[in-house]
């Protein structure tokens, strides 16, 4: 069986001639379905980027991308992108942007009025679906782009620091629903993220991506039971995992 | 507090007549103008009629021809390259400085002077309406694509409100241009209407009633601003330069 994303050789370079920038890669990585992968790197790596390419949004300039067996050519329409500045809309209410993806999608909003509450009660944003952005903080902001992005339950998710701009507290206790949801779903998540402890609670997989040009140094596999709550992330183990990829900064510098 | 700041101007306007002893053939106080003016208000009412009709109709033609162009333009890459540099070009031009050859071509009647309110208003709001169609936020536009939306869908739920702001910036500049366009376009050549009016009397040496005329001129401008502002707010309240406005 075919990984569910293979990149074979993918990189991109900016601009042309003596002004180009190498951002990222070559790559080679295999995502297989239903694992969650974290790619944790240092700012300007390219994870966006490379975000940007497995959704068809960026063409690589060099390599193959392949989703189920089919080259990425174009925009990809059945997965769930949180893209990295958000994208809700200053004329809709929080509810309103959520149902945005429902209706440039064409589905029905009052099929999915009770799959909307739910998220919405998920990132205790239940008092403000009827509030606009602008009258959100920023990390309530991000928990409505986040519900945005997952509303119409993508089988393929590409989260780009979902939780960047979000409080500890807050951070903790959504990164706990999002472990929910995947061990509930079991949805192919790509997830960008800064913080090793996140990348190591939540993910199967980790690629710890060098400095730009990315390319990724090493993928750890974080064999780990589910659900990691706070027992599992005060065992010698996943204290092991985080050092090991703190070691790997460290290497880079920027640790 | 802005009430205070006119009624200290007339109240200073009204003064200094009397105290510099400013001949009443210069420059009359408020009081005269209003006395004055109330005299002769059935011809200040029926000028400002003409003059409404030619600013509201150049400008609905205006708004109606040069939004969907601009549209065009921002979502053509051959229009933009062929039309753009000649509506650029165009916008250069003084369109006031065509008004009396329009008024030899067609004469002193209605035609002409809506076709120069027309053209001082059609370009503010072509520039912006290109501007407006052309810069959506490069997420937001990714955001869209990715949910395989129709282009037409996209244009209803995203483009047309993202570009909304931007355009009623075309529409509020154009409606400040349109009483000029109209009142210089009457100056030129006319037999009715305030810019008639107003060059009339001034020969006749009234500027108490030139003044009369000046402020149904501001009137009229003030009640197309106003209606165009209104517009705004019903359409865009989530706009950030509406909700300062109404904190
Ligand atoms: N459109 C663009 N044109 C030119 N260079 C770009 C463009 N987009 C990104 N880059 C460059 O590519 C590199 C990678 O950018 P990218 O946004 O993918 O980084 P990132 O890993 O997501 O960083 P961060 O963690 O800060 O979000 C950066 O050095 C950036 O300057
Ligand atoms: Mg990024």
């Amino acid at each position: 069986m075919n990984p569910l994303i293979e990149l074979t050789g993918v990189q991109k370079v900016f601009g042309a001639g003596p002004g180009a920038l190498h951002a990222f890669g070559p790559v080679d990585m295999k995502i297989e379905k239903g694992e969650f992968v974290s790619l944790l790197g240092p700012s300007g790596c390219g994870k966006s980027t490379l975000m940007l390419m497995i959704a068809g949004l960026l063409d690589a300039t060099g390599g193959r991308i392949a989703i189920d067996g089919r080259t990425v050519v174009g925009p990809q329409t059945d997965i769930g992108i949180m893209f990295q500045d958000n994208t809700l809309v200053p004329w809709r209410t929080v509810r309103g942007n959520i149902e945005l993806q429902l209706e440039l999608r064409g589905l029905s909003t009052a099929a999915h009025r009770a799959s909307v509450d739910e998220l919405l009660a998920s990132v205790h944003l239940e008092d403000f679906q009827r509030r606009y952005p602008h009258e959100l903080s920023g990390g309530m902001q991000q928990r409505a782009a986040f519900c945005q992005a997952l509303v119409h339950q993508p089988a393929t998710m590409l989260l780009d620091e979902p939780l960047g701009k979000l409080d500890a507290m807050t951070r903790e206790a959504i990164r706990t629903d999002l472990q929910a949801l995947w061990i509930q779903r079991h949805p192919t998540v790509v997830f960008v993220t800064h913080s090793i402890e996140e990348a190591i609670q939540l993910s199967t997989h980790v690629a710890i991506i060098t400095p730009r040009p990315g390319r990724v140094e090493r993928i750890i596999s974080v064999d780990l039971p589910y659900p990691r709550d706070f027992e599992v992330k005060s065992s010698p183990q996943f204290i092991g995992y985080v050092r090991q990829a703190q070691e790997i900064f460290r290497g880079y510098g920027v640790l | 507090m802005s009430i205070a700041f006119f009624a200290a101007f007339f109240l200073a306007w009204q003064y200094s007549i009397v105290w510099f002893d400013i001949p009443r053939y210069i420059l009359t106080p408020p009081s005269v103008i209003v006395t004055k003016g109330w005299a002769d208000i059935d011809r200040l009412l029926y000028y400002t009629w003409i003059t409404g009709v030619e600013v509201v109709l150049g400008y609905a033609v205006a708004v109606i021809l040069a939004l969907p162009l601009g549209l065009a333009i921002a979502f053509s890459s051959i229009l933009r390259r062929t039309i753009y540099p000649f509506v650029v070009c165009v916008e250069m031009v003084p369109k006031i400085a065509f008004a009396p050859l329009f008024i030899s071509w067609l004469g002193f009647g209605l035609l002409p002077k809506v076709i120069i309110v027309f053209l001082v208003c059609f370009f503010p709001i072509v520039l912006n309406a290109i501007l407006a169609f052309s810069s959506l936020s490069e997420e937001l536009s990714r955001f869209s694509v990715s949910t395989g939306a129709s282009v037409w869908r996209t244009f209803v739920k995203v483009r047309l409100p993202a570009a909304l702001p931007q355009c009623f910036v075309g529409f509020k500049y154009a409606a400040i241009n349109a009483t000029v366009g109209a009142a210089i376009a009457e100056f030129i050549g006319s037999d009715q209407g305030l810019g008639f009016y107003i060059q009339i009397v001034t020969g006749n040496m009234r500027p108490d009633l030139a003044f009369a005329g000046i402020f149904f001129l501001t009137i009229l401008g003030l009640a197309l601003f106003g209606l165009v502002t209104l517009a705004e707010r019903l359409l865009i309240p989530w706009h950030i330069s509406v909700r300062h406005q109404s904190r």
